[in-house]
């Protein structure tokens, strides 16, 4: 049967061919990761267009709340993204964040959140390619894990 | 073999002692409980109660958090792990140092009642006496004589810190550490298994969990005047015992004492439904001892390993 | 009184039956605690346990309840009921104290103009079996209470072990319907009744703390400003694992989960115990710390709701008593004032 006529005679599984799409929420410091990610579209490169952007000051204010609550609230994924370290325009701001997202990391893998939801990296404000890669890369990532499950609140 | 009646007495002389010469207003220690296997804490103001302070092997909770926001001269029985978490409150700018005269007592573990109560199958104990290192248990039934070292709490089994790290008047001989005691066996043991696997595993364990927050109530450092799970605006985690939000009550209480754990194994202890939260908070200790080589509650001067940083902390865990 | 008896083996086939007809919650033991759990085969159910760590309360007013669900878009609010159980059910093996204790939050849960639906209707679709108790505990003081080791209040049926059967008795019409489906039981014997009231006695004279409840509520009544209350609370930790446990403790808090736009309205248990409990929206809280708290909870139990509803509301089960984390034990306490 030719694919036309199928979706015709099967309109409520029409909604099956479309391929799920990660939802990723992208915390972003605004000196460094934030103007990089700005790089990236002034200079048109192509990133896949699954994350969403909040601009923090810093990524040493991101609370590991905001990470869980994104978890609970259903985001497949979460990328957060700083200066590098030694580079903090608040000069030690990443480093703080550094020991707080490792413990993170740490026990809710441990718990059994799957490996890949939460995403860290250093991205400068004159690395467009980079944050491009890394964004594809978590998406690639989270793609594999599917939709979360685990935390969510229905 | 120590003699716990020696110590029981010194306590009180101690105690006496203190009050007496008006060092402290208050005396924090342990008395007999009402029930078998049981102690309860005891707060003295007169050198003629101090008979009441107990010593034995059920003097298992951890009275340092009678001491946070208190403003009087308090002298505290400590174990341990009691004085390691004295310690970390006292870094914390929560207790005074000045204001507190620590006894210390050097501990060779406590018993665990609900290990006991599981070997009598629930039957229920109505008397027992620990002596030496044989317990002996009474009930309507039936008289057993169990060998104490199998009974101990099993934050007890894996204390390395059996002495007090600080005091200002140790009562009792030092008892030798266990230096082999390797602590994360059982973390290790679900690290092994499969994500799959331990998210099984917690979602079964914390679904149970009631939301009475004995854990973080007993817990010397919860301390917060206003604990998260309170606040309002903005709602960060719902009160229901809804999976998810239990989950999260648990995963950030767990985050807020990493790097400041000692495994006192209080919360264990009083969780009402019998979660093992250790398998939590253990975790933890070990995450903070792999990181940044951090035993919490060992010195005073000691910073708490997430109050800090260094340029060269570990970063395996970004993405490159 | 009619009654029913059964051979102990036949015990695993009655609850077979039951589980056909209804949906059955009996004791499971969980690790190493009792619990009132769904059970889908007789042998899942044990009777051989003291009591269960939480109380009856739990299967008809849970720790967590959706009272309605909402979504508001421009055309307006629109509500959502949740709906309410329909089929039948059976509570299995609690024992009396507990079912007593249920006599309480069915008064509380129907008072006044307001009745409580999503409790009644549960109520009123289960029947409940009782166990009575062969061998209270140390901690069990129901007799000085109103209650009874073999107490029949709140039960349709009460299961009484003797030795090597049990005695069914049939205490109401709904528990009478029940053995009606169950033709292979046999009707009980005197001898039955004989062995059973013997059972009894010894198990009430097991119980050993009296308290004289008429001289208990006057003395409470100068009690408000003792110097007692400064010694009792200290070593309490505020959390809430008394009232949690207590088979008659049932206030409850009311909150809103969501966003503006979509969400739920849920009831969940709350303590006098909690700090937040009393605050007010000024920043004033009436009961500032742990001693005025604790002696709200005795003071409710054991004088305020008698003097307004004529009982007192504790029924002896001695929950408290052991899942305190700080030993604080509420008979101590009554005893300190009886002795002022």
């Amino acid at each position: 049967m030719s694919l036309v006529k199928k979706a015709f005679e099967t309109p409520e599984k029409a909604g099956e061919r479309e391929i799920w799409e990660p939802r990723i929420i992208a915390f972003l410091c605004n000196w460094c990761s934030y103007a990089g990610a700005d790089l990236a579209g002034i200079s048109r490169i192509q990133y896949p267009p699954n994350i969403r952007v909040v601009r923090v000051p810093c990524s040493g204010r991101i609370n590991p709340y905001f990470l869980i609550k994104s978890l609970q609230r259903g985001w497949d994924g979460v990328l957060v993204s700083g200066c590098h370290p030694g580079d903090c325009h608040y000069v030690s701001g990443n480093l703080v964040a550094r020991r707080k997202f490792a413990v993170l990391k740490d026990i809710m893998e441990y718990i059994g959140v799957e490996e890949g939801r939460l995403n860290f990296s250093w991205v400068s404000a004159a690395e467009g390619e980079r944050f491009s890669r890394v964004v594809k890369k978590v998406v690639e990532k989270v793609k594999a894990l599917g939709p979360a499950k685990r935390l969510v609140k229905r | 073999m120590r003699n716990i009646e020696n110590i029981e007495d010194s306590i009180r002389e101690v105690a006496r002692k203190l009050l007496n010469e008006k060092k402290v207003e208050l005396v924090i220690g342990y008395e007999k409980g009402t029930l078998p296997l049981r102690t309860a804490p005891c707060f003295i103001d007169n050198p003629d109660d101090v008979d009441k302070l107990a010593w034995n092997a059920s003097c298992d909770a951890n009275l340092s958090k009678y001491l946070i926001g208190v403003d009087k001269r308090i002298g505290i029985i400590a174990k341990g792990c009691d004085a390691r978490s004295i310690i970390v409150c006292i870094t914390e700018k929560q207790i005074d140092r000045e204001k507190v005269v620590i006894i210390g007592i050097p501990c060779a573990g406590v018993v665990d009642r609900k290990k006991i109560e599981a070997e009598v199958d629930g039957e229920e104990i109505l008397e027992a006496r620990v002596t030496g290192e044989k317990i002996m248990v009474k009930g309507k039934n039936f008289e057993k004589t169990l060998p104490k070292k199998n009974f101990l709490c099993d934050s007890c089994l894996t204390c390395r810190h059996r002495n007090p790290p600080i005091c200002d008047i140790m009562v009792g001989n030092k008892v030798p550490e266990i230096t082999s005691a390797e602590g994360f066996a059982e973390v290790s043991y679900l690290e092994a298994k499969s994500a799959d696997d331990r998210w099984a595993y917690f979602t079964k364990e914390l679904g149970n969990c009631i939301r009475c927050y004995a854990c973080r109530n007993v817990c010397p450092l919860c301390y917060c005047k206003e604990c998260f799970v309170d606040k309002t605006l903005p709602l960060w985690f719902g009160k229901t015992n809804d999976l998810s939000d239990t989950m999260i009550y648990h995963i950030v209480r767990v985050l807020h004492v990493a790097g400041r754990c000692v495994d006192c194994g209080a919360c264990s202890r009083v969780c009402p439904m019998e979660i093992d939260l250790r398998a939590l908070t253990k975790k933890t200790e070990k995450i903070v001892k792999e990181r940044f080589n951090y035993e919490a509650g060992i010195s005073l001067k000691e910073v708490p390993p997430l109050g800090t940083f260094k340029l060269e902390d570990a970063q395996e865990f970004v993405i490159e | 009184m009619k009654a029913k008896i059964m051979d102990k083996n036949e015990l695993q086939d009655f609850v077979d039956e039951l589980t056909k007809d209804y949906k059955v919650f009996a004791p499971v033991k969980m690790n190493r605690i009792f619990r009132l759990k769904e059970i889908s085969k007789g042998k899942e159910a044990c009777l051989g346990y003291q009591n269960t760590r939480q109380p009856p309360k739990e299967i008809f007013f849970p720790q967590t309840e959706i009272l309605f669900t909402y979504k508001m878009d421009k055309e307006g609010v629109e509500l959502e009921d949740i709906p309410l159980p329909n089929e039948k059910r059976v509570l299995f093996g609690i024992r009396p104290c507990d079912a007593r204790a249920l006599v309480f939050l069915d008064r509380f849960f129907s008072s006044g103009d307001y009745k409580d639906i999503s409790y009644l209707e549960k109520r009123e679709k289960t029947t409940i079996i009782g166990l009575a108790c062969n061998s209270p505990l140390s901690t069990c003081f129901c007799t000085s209470l109103g209650g009874s080791p073999f107490g029949k209040e709140g039960m349709d049926l009460l299961l009484e072990d003797i030795n090597e059967k049990y005695l069914i008795e049939i205490l109401s019409e709904q528990g009478a319907k029940l053995v009606e489906h169950i033709p292979w039981l046999k009707d009980a014997e005197n001898a039955d009744f004989e062995r059973a009231k013997k059972i009894s006695e010894e198990a009430e004279s097991t119980i050993k703390l009296k308290i004289a409840v008429e001289g208990l509520r006057k003395k409470f009544d100068s009690m408000f400003d003792a110097p007692l209350w400064d010694q009792i609370y200290q070593k309490c930790i505020g959390c809430g694992v008394c009232t949690y446990l207590c088979p008659t403790c049932w206030c409850f808090d009311i909150l809103d989960e969501g966003t503006p736009t979509c969400g739920r309205r849920v009831r969940i248990w709350d303590t006098c115990q909690f700090p937040l409990f009393t605050l007010e929206a000024s920043g004033l809280n009436p009961r500032p710390s742990g001693k005025e708290r604790m002696r709200q909870r005795v003071m409710h139990k054991f004088n305020y709701f008698p003097k307004d509803f004529g009982e007192l509301v504790c029924v002896g089960c001695g929950r408290c008593v052991q899942a305190c984390p700080v030993n604080l034990d509420i008979r101590e306490i009554i005893k300190a004032i009886m002795n002022t």
